[in-house]
């Protein structure tokens, strides 16, 4: 991990998990070379960069490839004070209040977050603070805090506000505010669920379970809080390329773990006990998770989607 | 399902602005543990306790809200079938206890009629404290709900608050059970009546009317 980009995350380079240093250094110089070419080819999201991204971008890489990817290193470029004017400035009292109260309430047990004058909340600090004066009409929603503390772990503070810049923009706009198409996506989750794993679908309707009481957190706040470390980190790798179709796919695969055998559904007959399965997913899912991630690339929501249209 | 370990389910919903403890209540209720360090609760969380209240098991799902104003849009989904809910501020921050009268407009768009509390959290600190407790009392009576002040953290009333609550709760039920039962003796009696006369009725051969 290159901490003069300022990622601190332990998990990152303490790694009992994954590929071997061999296919890691491999890769490395895969993505070296499409970095290299980015802006020539222009080829942004050919196959082979699909093809690194579902076999994961080796953690010395992400800092670069996740802006470039989502289109942040271009914003970045353009607007190449813009993050230094606004850091500088103060931001609105009423918003930089309701921030400082969450900056603790991220990951309260990740080294890099412990500490209140520490590098993480001030840095988180900076970056949301930041959001709320780049588009003040829409302000803060605290569902971007993890998402911009998991940012933060992988790369300097500037990449980071472009990247939640333009998740909140581009890849999951009308998330954050006013909140509707949030709404809009639980209910084609409850769609996808119907048609790709029609049993866990009816359990959760007979048990009057919707996706609202179980996914609002997963998807809004891009599964910081229910996935392995390193698993979440290869979700956002496909997220970043693919957009906000991962989420979904990633949600009807966890569904999938937790209700998908006939002996799981027996053991949780009811709402609260269905519930409780869904919140504790996390136990399902194995750190580094190659099969999880394979049979995400292998939910195919798109499709199912396109038959409905 | 297998044999009903209790007499009641309540499900309870906990509202009221962002930061103002309601994690840390439920938490201390359900698990009599706080900790300095939570999470933002977004979309919905849940605990379950089952108490015992004049010789009866309660069972009590309780249900903890996102107080981020925006997230309003998605919180009808959380008030369907709820027989409580508890409002929450912060005595330290005025703002919170302001904005009750917002989410006490939010649970009559949601709900017909429900139980309701009203919580002033954080009361441990008097040098911090900020809503007096006599303008809080004053408030819940003059909109007709009991008022309580904790602590989650050192642990004050907060057994006794959720105790309280579920009593109102639990003789609520009981209450609209009684009138269930009297409006049911009521009909039975028009029933049989009509029944009786039908029957006449129907053995003359007469049509009605």
């Amino acid at each position: 991990m290159n901490n003069s980009l300022g990622c601190t995350c332990l998990l990152c380079c303490v790694r009992s998990v994954g590929p071997s240093p061999e296919l890691v250094r491999q890769r490395e110089a895969k993505w070296i070379n499409i970095i290299g070419q980015w802006n020539r080819i222009l080829l942004r999201k050919s196959s082979t960069v699909k093809l690194q991204c579902q076999k994961g971008i080796p953690a010395s890489l992400r800092a670069k490839c996740w802006p470039l990817l989502c289109g942040a290193t271009g914003r970045m470029r353009q607007n190449t004070i813009l993050y230094e004017t606004l850091d500088s400035q103060p931001g609105m009292q009423s918003w930089v209040d309701i921030i400082e109260r969450d900056l603790d309430r991220q990951f309260p047990f990740h080294e890099m977050f412990l500490s209140k004058d520490g590098h993480g909340q001030r840095g988180l600090f900076r970056v949301l603070k930041a959001y709320t004066q780049f588009q003040p009409e829409e302000g803060y929603c605290q569902a971007q805090g993890p998402v911009a503390a998991v940012l933060l772990m992988n790369m300097p503070a500037e990449e980071a506000f472009w990247c939640l810049v333009q998740i909140s923009e581009q890849f999951l706009p009308g998330y954050y505010s006013p909140l509707l198409v949030i709404l809009f996506d639980a209910a084609i989750l409850t769609w996808v669920l119907k048609k790709t794993c029609p049993a866990a679908h009816k359990h959760l309707q007979q048990h009057g379970v919707e996706p609202l009481m179980f996914a609002t957190d997963w998807l809004m706040c891009l599964f910081t809080r229910h996935l392995p470390f390193n698993t979440l980190l290869r979700v956002w790798d496909l997220f970043f390329c693919y957009g906000v179709r991962v989420l979904l796919q990633v949600a009807v695969v966890l569904v999938r773990r937790v209700l998908g055998r006939t002996e799981q559904r027996k053991q949780c007959q009811g709402q609260m006990e269905t519930l409780e399965r869904l919140r504790g997913v996390k136990e399902q899912v194995q750190d580094e998770d190659d099969a999880f991630i394979a049979e995400v690339n292998l939910t195919n929501t798109t499709k199912t989607l396109k038959t409905k249209i | 399902m297998a044999g009903k370990d209790y007499n009641h389910l309540f499900k309870l919903l906990i509202i009221g602005d962002s930061n103002v403890g309601k994690s840390s209540l439920l938490l201390r209720f359900a698990d009599n543990s706080f900790s300095g360090s939570y999470i933002t609760t977004i979309g919905v969380d849940f605990k379950i306790r089952t108490v015992d209240m004049e010789g009866e098991r309660v069972k009590l799902q309780i249900w903890d809200t996102a107080g981020q104003e925006r997230f309003r849009t998605i919180t009808s989904t959380y008030y369907r079938n709820t027989h409580g809910v508890i409002i929450v501020y912060d005595v330290t921050n005025p703002d919170s206890f302001v904005n009750v009268k917002r989410w006490l407009n939010e649970i009559s768009e949601n709900c017909d009629s429900v139980c309701k509390i009203l919580v002033g959290n954080k009361n441990d600190d008097p040098t911090k404290k900020k809503v007096d407790s006599q303008d809080a009392m004053r408030f819940g009576e003059t909109v007709g709900v009991r008022v309580f002040e904790t602590s989650a953290k050192e642990n004050i009333n907060v057994e006794e608050m959720f105790m309280a609550f579920t009593r109102m709760v639990l003789r609520a039920k009981k209450q609209s059970q009684d009138r269930a039962e009297r409006e049911r003796e009521r009909e039975k009696d028009t029933v049989n009546i009509n029944a009786h006369r039908d029957r006449d009725r129907r053995k003359r051969g007469k049509k009605c009317c």
